[in-house]
């Protein structure tokens, strides 16, 4: 939607103002990053570092495991990614376009464990991925087994998916199912290619909650050698006090993958959005 | 008459597939547990002992419990303000970011960097914001306003981590409806202007009916997440000043803390009923006029 | 469905190498079950020599044992490791770090699912909890009331051993421990002629002397003392009045009686005259506000010492450490940490030699070298690292001052519903303090909750 050269100048003008806002936090976590230990709480407070120093990123990447830690998250989260994107639209086409007894009742079912907090579910899962390793040593606790399972399906992401199929035109599948294509034959051609919108949304909330994860980490594993990003950074900051400094380059080092995600799907969703829907006359 | 037969049928075989895998991760990976958690909520269990069965005798506790009804009474106060206000700044930022803008893609992270940023560390860095030599309170010395301690004060504290969870919260509103934006076909609007509507005309008849699902969808989801505040709370004020930020999940973590696995139960059951009658009323509101 | 099974067994395939790469060996002994009695202890045949050597009354099988620890990465434990294992070398040890509130986090998780530690580092205030639910170890039978040969009573302060005891049982060893003395900005002491306050009166016309206005005229705003509304403090004031929390035998709440009030009297006394400066919880650790000349004097514990040290370089040699100003007679909270073996540990003989190690004096030391706390043995507070004279204090030994403020402190009292209770106080204090209620309805209100949870 184009809209007049005069108003997109005002537009531009308040966006930036607004953007300023959202990010002054996050810019005063990177100067802090950059900052001594003694600088942080300088009085006057200052914005620009000064010294500029790179020693708490180096804290970061020496203090701990960080190549470990960083690989292990990106796993566990590009499977939980993966696994979302797949089954969860897979279902959620079902959930908005096929008809089944029980469909509905399914759906709120499902919906319900949205209502129980986490650390509810906690303990019996932990004690469930305990069993498991035991039984069954390559799955289970302290393994990238036990820190995917839970969050391969997101019920959210169902959800999710499920209001962005609904509004694809009935007509386009009957015609492919008249034709005779199988229904998982139009789930490959012709639903997900409509959906990739869709889904680049919910690979960006899902790699949003898988990356950052703290808790369900902390309990499963116990090893140094499977612990995520978020978990070990946790460790840098000591018993009752906390080195600002590189708490905060920890913080733009989880940041930064995020936001890269983002840049690379924002323009699929929004830009790619526009040429699926409107072909077929709405 | 016997192809289309053949055809529902199929239709309802393949759906069971479909949803199959999704179905069974989710009975065992939280359906299962959620019904342990829901047979301790009727015991007394401290995770180290047998469970004793004692009924409903932890629901009663917890309902007449001052603190839970505090925090339920927070968690209110948390959810209207937090879903009155985010959907409208998200709808409102989507609209203006659905816009072929020079820096839209700046802007548009710019808007959702504060959701992708841990929530531990947006509290964290607020926090300081809050401080009394905080940056909050030398912007308004700079207007030569008071300064407030507003994270202790019990008056002004749930407010303040309110805020501090809108503008966190909303990116996610913002996105979503930005995607949804774009799937209003063109043509409606290119109709409606023909037929001689203005901007809120349009914004009425046109765009509001097209994102109807996704707004539902905001709605149910939001209130659900909201209901569930605790990260928040738990790093910016613990619950405090004398319990004036203190929530229902933080009421539950705070019974675990204390090995009363089955009150904590019991104080998640109480809000899942709460919450799955909410929702259920909503979706049907939502969607019967589909 | 071909390509969907294809995938699915190419994700499980994935999955399970990953995994199989990326488990530990952590495995669980599968022989020893529960303690085996004081055959693997080391307490029964060293009488005399302090230092037990790996003599072959030990049950030498191969055992790894599991320990927790959340010092971060300033851990006096980790240096210690090896040391260890070369004087037992059948014990192997599974070392995990964690930060403080993550391990009250998954220590509890873990006690519901039966995934424990053999030993790990406790916060002295989860203790009540943990031991009322029966969920660590009885250390008597274990240690035959010996640590590394000589009875533990002659190794700890009368309140350290009231802290490590429940009831009948002692549930931890204290390993560093917490209590409070004054620290003070000596140089504004010398330059305004302000004498070290011993008591309360001179305390608030100390505080008073030491605030000033930043903007001539205006509201005090700059060194001023630290006001906190929590359990710890009050504690502090009140038992320097002469007062308890609770009855001799923790069935009722007492603090409301006068030496309550007055506990909170004093910390109002130095709001009101502008001179104290309230700081909650969850505003945080002092750093800030030290730093920029907001507070010059407060009271805390020995691990403070580091704080000051590392965030607050600049103002080495400007702050002293006293003993608190009292009332009555001197007081102090005791807390700090506990090393703890719980219930369900799979290897408890082979935890409790670990632990012995860890309270050896040389061992102790390190938790003054490496973490910058106190060690709560009083052999090693009386070594000679604790005892150098501290650059930072202007020379001055503040473990001495710590030591003395130890000899006088007392746990809190160890009931199962300690923790509401630590609320219920700390709510009362904020109320007080924020003018929200008058002391002695705050104090009476805590009590009669205090009351309610203590019966059930």
């Amino acid at each position: 939607m184009r809209s007049r050269p005069r108003n997109r100048i005002a537009k531009s003008g308040f966006l930036l103002a607004a953007s300023l806002l959202m990010v002054v936090p996050f810019l005063w976590a990177l100067s802090t990053s950059f900052k001594l230990p003694g600088d942080v709480f300088a009085y006057p407070p200052r914005f620009l570092p000064d010294p500029f120093t790179t020693g708490n990123y180096l804290n970061v990447t020496t203090l701990i495991p960080f190549p470990r830690y960083f690989i292990n998250s990106t796993i566990v989260t590009g499977t939980i990614v993966i696994l979302n994107v797949i089954f969860g639209t897979a279902a959620a086409y079902a959930f908005a376009k096929l008809r089944f007894p029980g469909r509905d009742a399914i759906f709120f079912l499902l919906l319900l464990t949205l209502m129980v907090p986490f650390q509810v579910n906690l303990i019996p899962l932990y004690k469930m991925m305990v069993e498991l390793h035991k039984a069954i040593p390559p799955l289970g606790a302290d393994t990238y087994f036990g820190l995917i399972a839970p969050s391969a399906v997101s019920v959210f992401g169902i959800f999710l998916m499920r209001g962005f199929l609904r509004s694809i035109p009935d007509e386009i599948l009957e015609s492919a199912r008249i034709d005779g294509a199988s229904e998982l034959r139009v789930l490959r051609s012709i639903v997900f290619p409509l959906a990739v919108p869709g889904m680049a949304t919910l690979a960006i909330f899902t790699f949003l909650g898988a990356w950052n994860d703290f808790l369900w980490p902390l309990v499963v594993t116990n090893s140094d050698t499977m612990r995520t990003l978020p978990l070990g950074l946790a460790l840098l900051a000591r018993r009752n006090t906390s080195d600002w400094g590189t708490t905060m380059a920890g913080t733009i080092v989880t940041a930064a993958p995020m936001i890269i995600v983002f840049l690379l799907m924002q323009r699929r969703f929004i830009e790619g959005l526009t040429a699926g829907a409107v072909k077929d006359g709405g | 008459m016997i192809a289309s037969i053949a055809r529902r049928f199929r239709g309802a075989s393949a759906g069971y597939l479909l949803i199959a895998p999704v179905l069974v991760a989710t009975v065992v990976f939280l359906v299962i547990p959620m019904v342990v958690s829901g047979y301790w909520s009727l015991t007394h269990y401290n995770g180290i002992k047998p469970p004793q069965f004692v009924g409903l005798q932890n629901y009663l506790d917890v309902l007449s419990n001052p603190r839970f009804q505090r925090a339920f009474q927070n968690t209110i106060f948390f959810v209207v303000m937090g879903m009155g206000i985010g959907p409208l700044l998200g709808l409102g930022s989507a609209i203006l970011l659905n816009d072929n803008l020079r820096l839209r893609a700046l802007f548009r992270t710019s808007f959702f960097l504060p959701t992708m940023t841990s929530l531990i560390v947006v509290a964290t860095i607020w926090k300081l914001m809050y401080a009394d030599n905080g940056i909050i309170n030398a912007v308004a010395a700079f207007f030569s306003l008071p300064g407030h301690p507003w994270l202790t004060d019990p008056t002004t504290a749930l407010p303040a981590v309110v805020v501090t969870a809108i503008w966190q919260g909303f990116g996610f509103e913002t996105v979503v409806f930005l995607a949804a934006l774009q799937a209003v076909p063109k043509e409606y609007y290119e109709a409606a202007t023909m037929d001689g509507a203005g901007p809120w005309a349009k914004f009425r008849w046109v765009t509001l009916p097209g994102i109807r699902p996704t707004i539902v969808f905001v709605y149910v989801i939001g209130i659900i997440g909201s209901f569930q505040t605790f990260d928040q709370v738990f790093v910016m004020t613990n619950g405090g000043p004398i319990q004036a930020t203190r929530t229902i999940v933080f009421d539950l973590v705070d019974r675990f803390n204390k090995l009363d696995i089955g009150g904590a139960s019991a104080v998640a059951y109480i809000l899942l009923v709460f919450l799955a009658v909410l929702s259920y009323v909503q979706l049907r509101l939502g969607e019967s006029r589909d | 469905m071909r390509s969907r099974f294809r995938a699915l067994a190419g994700l499980a395939t994935l999955a399970i190498v990953f995994s199989a790469c990326g488990s530990s060996g952590a495995t669980t002994n599968p022989t020893v079950g529960p303690t085996t009695g004081p055959t693997g202890a080391a307490s029964g045949t060293a009488g005399t020599s302090p230092e037990p050597t790996a003599a072959p009354s030990y049950d030498t099988t191969p055992v790894t044992i599991k320990v927790w620890d959340y010092y971060g990465d300033t851990t006096p434990i980790k240096p210690t490791l090896d040391g260890f294992k070369k004087e037992f070398p059948w014990i192997t040890i599974d070392y995990q770090a964690l930060d403080w509130d993550s391990m009250n986090e998954k220590f509890k998780a873990g006690l519901g699912a039966g995934e424990v530690p053999d030993l790990a580092t406790l916060d002295m205030t989860w203790i009540p909890t943990l031991a009322a639910n029966g969920a660590l170890e009885d250390l008597t039978p274990i240690s035959g009331g010996r640590v590394n040969g000589k009875p533990i009573t002659d190794q700890y302060t009368q309140g350290a051993i009231d802290a490590m005891t429940f009831g009948n049982q002692m549930v931890s060893m204290l390993y560093d421990f917490d209590t409070y003395s004054l620290y003070y900005r000596k140089d504004l002491f010398d330059q305004k002629g302000i004498a070290v306050p011993t008591n309360w009166d001179q305390f608030r016309a100390a505080a008073k002397a030491l605030a000033e206005s930043s903007k001539p005229g205006g509201k005090l705003d700059k060194y001023l003392t630290a006001i906190r509304p929590n359990s710890f403090h009050f504690a502090q004031y009140l038992y320097q009045d002469g007062g308890s929390l609770l009855n001799p035998d923790n069935t009722a709440a007492v603090f409301n009686s006068p030496a309550g009030v007055d506990a909170v009297n004093i910390q109002k006394a130095l709001l009101d005259d502008g001179s104290g400066k309230y700081w909650s919880d969850a505003d945080g650790d002092l750093t800030p506000a030290i730093k920029s000349g907001e507070v010059a004097m407060f009271q805390d514990g020995p691990y403070y010492m580091g704080l000051l040290k590392s965030g607050v370089p600049e103002q080495s040699g400007k702050w002293a450490v006293a003993t608190a100003p009292y009332s009555k007679q001197p007081g102090s909270y005791l807390g700090g940490t506990g090393l703890g073996i719980p219930v369900q540990a799979m290897h408890k003989d082979a935890a409790w030699l670990l632990a012995q190690y860890l309270l050896r004096p040389e061992q102790q030391v390190g938790v003054f070298n490496y973490a910058g706390a106190a060690p709560a043995t009083t052999a090693a507070l009386q070594s000679a690292d604790l005892t150098k004279p501290d650059p930072y204090f202007g020379g001055e030994q503040p473990f001495s001052v710590f030591l003395e403020s130890m000899k006088t402190s007392r746990p809190f009292p160890y009931v199962g519903a300690w923790d509401d209770i630590d609320v219920a106080i700390a709510d009362a204090m904020q109320k007080a303090l924020l003018g929200k209620a008058p002391v002695q309805t705050a104090l009476d209100d805590a009590v009669t909750e205090t009351n309610a949870l203590l019966k059930k």
